[in-house]
């Protein structure tokens, strides 16, 4: 077993099937150390099953997963000592007081004695729920739950750790709060493993990966996807008589797709240079056009376009 | 690992006694269910509803009948006057037994000819009426024996006094007023024990696979050994303590003695917990929900009552039945049950039955393991 | 009541059942499972005792006892030892339930037409069995003995005058008293038990510990459709059981059956609605899988087996513990199942066992509506 680097997760050709069904079809990818890696993707995309037979819950149907430099079929035990992991469903003993959930994981993960007050004070000055210690863990709200079990799975400083949407059902500020956590720990050179599915959260990734349907469809910094999702240019109209002006727009040699933002437009060109040209034509056609200009893509748009299928993913500088 | 075992036990005694009505539950249902079932739970036969129906008038059919409201196997509770009354009697019933007595029945002992006496018995509980069937004939034959003899007597004394007489002079070892809620309690010691372990255990893991808090244990380096031996050591503390709290209950409140050694039956406790808290933890490891993991509870717990011998003698049950009485823990258990408090007896003797339990509780804990994995799959 | 919203809730619930096939399998399975080893794993008709034999004498007049015993059917004569150390042995392991030791002088006195003793050392830890046991034992010994009696009065050249009572034992409902026309027919009661009460008090309770009664509560749905609509389903099951039951108890066990089908329905149906509402009672105060089995457990599983008739009989338990019997509802049923079985009883008969369900179910129904209630509030 090579222990390349303790610190990484690489993914060759990795392939998950329940039945007919394929979960996980022949993804690849590698994180690079305390990277926060995002893995994006509508539900059912196979977000949730890559992540599980990272941590050895489950077994692939084939391809190869090495996990902090250990396989995940030949040493699931080993990756266990090495990894920090958060299920989506909230999964700590509501009968238990905080601070005995936190000795209970401190101990299934073999925190040394001498370490074991420390950490567990660091991880309720982490959680904010100092003072809270013996409060049961079933009436603590959301946020804190999250943060205590955020504070349970990372005790014995694993290199890397895996959130299954940390963050679903927690309010706005919560969800900061939780960010600043991720990325103070990604600071300390901790790989952090995360999946979502709110778009502001993904901002936040350093690289992120898009999963549809099983399949690894993008990959890449925000900005890289947001760029590289859109072949072409990206305009924003405002205009009225919105149905009329998407008609008249499909037929307009150039305009590769039209999709509605909210009292808005956003068109896909293949030249920016083409915009005086589509003003005239909507003009012509009695269409008032309040606005006409080229935007940058939001991660958004390129969620959409990849997911659709309507770009492509080979990235491309944006000239400014 | 020690430490790893040591915080799963905190956590299991924890989930076991932090909550009031848990702690209550451990302890006051095992101990009613043994002092009700106690009583409950038996075989012997009195005060057996009866009416008579006396068409002689006798003084010996008097004599006859008399016997019946003097025994207390019996209650005579109603004097019919006419055949008619029988049936609605044991169609609503009000009565278990009817004896009847024909007219010339004093007149065909006198002679020495056999003289018919009538039981209509109701045949619904077959038990109660086969041992009521017997004691009926038990009131006959001695009452045609004293007869006899009277009638010897009277015809000629001394031949009598020389006749040979063979008496059963009966010994009940162990217990000699044949108690037979000494046969009983240690049984219900026993069976509410499976009861109370298996339906505890077989929540054990599906309730935290239910509740989500499986996955998050099954990433952290703890094995399947460890966790099940975590699972099953505070059931196995609650099951010994449920046996010395109903044992003291049942010794001291139902005076069944405790002959034996006490080390020999927390042995045969520990032994039999094992084989028990194994199913269960298989039963859980193989459900996916708790209704699934209780349904297959009930499915194992309730043939295990009734095949092994708690109160339906093997030796009365089709061969195939009693081959599968020895997969049954329990068979084993009740044996050590009353061996230890009855018989008084040891190792010497009870060793086949801790082995058998050894040997099932070692299978079904292995299984159990093997049966855990660390994946969802 | 809007039966639109009721059965929408029923169709949930049947889904559900559906789904979970394992559960349903279980349900399906359980009265098989349950009436064969019930039907031939319960018979208390007690023989092949195991009889240990001490012959002191060894005589032809011994043996010849001894081989009365051989030959009876309660007995079998599984050994013969030379000293009362093997019987003590034999005895404390369970080898042997009855020793007969005979005399040394046995042939010596009844030549002499002295008494004469045999001893009979019983294992009384089973004192049901002991003193069928001994009865027994008294039988074959009494034969013996008047043979021997016979023989020595008519070498005495005595009159001999006979007189014997002939006991006519007839048996009504269950002619040939087999143990299993007795149990097979309780058995439904003892399966609906575990469906109505556990099955639906662990669905409920599921609803509320994964908050999906919370969502349904915020639906216009009324307390009362969601009992009923969520009961209905189980409902449905339990007849269906029953029908199982019954059809295997006729045609395979051969039970008679001399009721009505109807009144069986009845009772059934009024049975079910009182252990379906004590289900959802349970299920609703609890709130909580594990505590919902635990309490339904001690409520009705074990009582149903001990407390309701079901092998011991009401009759014969201490007045005190009497009076507990009339909160299980199983206490009725059974009276039901097996009168319509065996008796044929139609409704006019069972008028009493049915009302007291009818109160029952309408207290049940009553207590889960309440405590429904005051749960949303």
């Amino acid at each position: 077993m090579t222990r390349s680097n303790g610190n990484s997760v690489e993914v060759e050709n990795l392939v998950k099937r329940f039945g007919d069904f394929t979960a996980v079809d022949r993804i690849s990818f590698q994180t690079r150390t305390g990277e926060v890696f995002g893995f994006l993707g509508p539900n059912g995309s196979g977000k949730s099953t890559t992540i599980r037979i990272l941590c050895g819950l489950l077994r692939p149907t084939s391809g190869r997963a090495i996990v902090a430099g250990y396989d995940v079929v030949q040493s699931p035990e080993l990756i266990r000592r090495n990894i920090g992991y958060m299920s989506q469903k909230f999964s700590l003993y509501a009968d238990l007081t905080v601070f005995e959930n936190l000795r209970f994981y401190a101990g299934m993960y073999g925190v040394p004695a001498a370490e074991l007050r420390g950490r567990i004070d660091w991880a309720l000055e982490m959680a904010g729920l100092r003072g809270r210690e013996s409060n049961l863990t079933g009436t603590l709200a959301g946020g804190w739950k999250q943060r205590l079990a955020l504070g349970c799975a990372v005790l014995h400083r694993p290199p890397i750790v895996f959130l299954d949407e940390p963050t679903s059902g927690v309010d706005p500020l919560s969800r900061r709060l939780f960010w600043e956590l991720i990325q103070r720990m990604s600071g300390d050179g901790v790989t952090i493993f995360v999946t979502t599915h709110y778009m502001d959260e993904a901002e936040y990734c350093n690289r992120l990966a898009l999963m549809n349907g099983g399949k690894l469809i993008a990959l890449g910094t925000p900005t890289e996807l947001k760029l590289g999702s859109i072949q072409g240019w990206l305009l924003l109209l405002e205009c009225d008589r919105l149905g009329e002006a998407i008609e008249r727009l499909r037929r307009f040699d150039g305009v590769r797709d039209v999709a509605v933002f909210g009292n808005a437009l956003h068109l896909v060109v293949s030249d920016a240079a083409a915009a005086p040209a589509i003003r005239a034509a909507l003009e012509a056609d009695a269409i008032s056009v309040t606005s006409l200009q080229p935007i940058r893509p939001s991660l958004e748009d390129a969620f959409v376009a990849l997911t659709t299928g309507r770009g492509a993913n080979c990235p491309s500088e944006l000239p400014s | 690992m020690i430490e790893r075992l040591r915080q799963i036990l905190v956590k299991e005694f924890i989930h076991l006694f932090r909550d009031k009505h848990a702690r209550f539950s451990l302890i006051v249902p095992p101990l009613l269910q043994m002092l009700i079932f106690g009583y409950a739970a038996t075989y012997e036969v009195n005060r057996v509803s009866t009416a008579v129906l006396d068409f002689d008038h006798s003084p010996e059919s008097r004599e006859f009948l008399e016997r019946f409201s003097a025994s207390s196997r019996f209650q005579v509770r109603y004097i019919l006057q006419n055949e008619s009354q029988i049936t609605s009697l044991l169609d609503h019933r009000r009565v278990v037994l009817v004896l009847q007595i024909q007219p010339g029945f004093a007149e065909l002992l006198r002679k020495g000819r056999t003289a018919p006496v009538q039981a209509v018995l109701d045949g619904t509980d077959s038990n109660t009426a086969l041992i009521a069937a017997g004691y009926i004939n038990q009131i006959a034959t001695r009452f045609a024996q004293d007869y006899q003899l009277q009638l010897a007597d009277r015809l000629r004394p001394a031949l009598m006094t020389f006749a040979p007489r063979i008496e059963l002079q009966e010994r009940p070892w162990y217990n000699a007023n044949l108690e037979g809620r000494w046969f009983f309690v240690p049984g219900v010691i026993g069976t509410v024990l499976l009861v109370t372990v298996i339906t505890l255990t077989a929540f054990a893991v599906v309730r935290e696979r239910e509740i989500g808090t499986l996955e998050q244990l099954m990433v952290t380096p703890i094995s399947p050994a460890e966790l099940i031996v975590g699972k099953t050591l505070p059931f196995l503390l609650v099951g010994l303590a449920t046996v010395i709290i109903t044992a003291i209950a049942g010794t001291l409140w139902f005076q069944v003695p405790f002959r034996g050694n006490v080390f020999v039956l927390l042995l045969g406790t520990t032994l039999f917990l094992s084989s028990a808290l194994g199913v269960g933890l298989l039963i859980s490891t193989i459900c996916w929900t708790q209704q699934q993991s209780f349904s297959l509870a009930f499915f194992y717990v309730t043939p295990a009552i009734m095949l092994s011998g708690f109160g339906y003698p093997i030796a009365s049950m089709p061969h195939a039945l009693q081959l599968i009485t020895y997969l049954d823990p329990l068979r084993f258990y009740l044996v050590v049950l009353r061996g230890t408090f009855i018989k008084g007896v040891g190792l010497g003797v009870l060793w086949p039955q801790m082995l058998a339990m050894t040997l099932l509780g070692s299978g079904a804990l292995t299984l159990a393991t093997l049966r855990f994995h660390k994946t969802l799959d | 009541m809007s039966l639109r919203r009721l059965l929408a809730v029923s169709r949930k619930e049947v889904f559900q059942v559906l789904r979970d096939f394992r559960s349903l399998l279980i349900v399906l399975l359980m009265p098989l499972m349950l009436m064969t080893v019930l039907g031939y794993g319960i018979n208390l008709d007690t023989r092949h005792i195991r009889v240990f034999a001490f012959d002191r004498e060894g005589s032809p007049a011994s043996q010849d006892l001894l081989k009365r015993f051989e030959s009876s059917e309660y007995f079998d004569l599984v050994a013969t030892v030379t000293d009362y150390r093997a019987l003590a042995a034999a005895l404390d392991d369970g080898r042997c339930q009855l020793a007969i030791v005979i005399p040394h002088d046995f042939s010596a006195r009844l030549h002499d037409g002295r008494p004469v003793n045999v001893q009979a050392l019983v294992d009384g830890s089973d004192a049901n069995t002991a003193e069928l046991a001994i009865g027994y034992a008294q039988g074959v010994l009494g034969a013996y003995g008047a043979t021997v009696q016979a023989d020595y009065l008519r070498k005495s050249n005595a009159p001999t005058v006979n007189p014997v009572l002939s006991v006519e034992v007839r048996t009504w409902f269950n002619e040939d008293l087999e143990s299993k026309n007795f149990i097979v027919p309780g058995v439904a009661a003892i399966v609906m038990a575990v469906i109505g009460v556990l099955l639906t008090s662990l669905t409920i309770a599921r609803e509320w510990e994964r908050g999906t009664m919370e969502q349904l509560i915020s639906t216009p749905v009324t307390a009362l459709e969601i009992v009923i609509g969520k009961l209905l389903p189980y409902f449905a099951l339990g007849m269906l059981d029953t029908a199982v039951c019954a059809a295997i108890a006729v045609w395979w066990f051969e039970v008679p059956f001399r009721g009505s089908l109807a009144t069986l329905a009845v009772g059934s149906g009024i049975y079910l609605t009182a252990i379906l509402g004590l289900g959802f009672w349970i299920s609703v105060v609890t709130k909580n899988q594990l505590a919902a089995s635990q309490i339904g457990l001690v409520a009705t599983f074990l009582p149903s087996f001990l407390l309701s008739g079901f092998t011991f009989p009401i009759e014969q338990m201490p007045l005190g513990v009497q009076p507990f019997t009339y909160v299980i509802a199983a206490r009725y049923y059974i009276v039901i199942l097996k009168s319509v079985f065996l008796r044929g009883s139609g409704l006019g008969a069972l008028a009493g066992p049915l009302i007291a369900l009818v109160a029952y179910a309408l207290i049940m129904v009553f207590l889960a509506k309440r405590s429904f209630h005051k749960s949303l509030a």
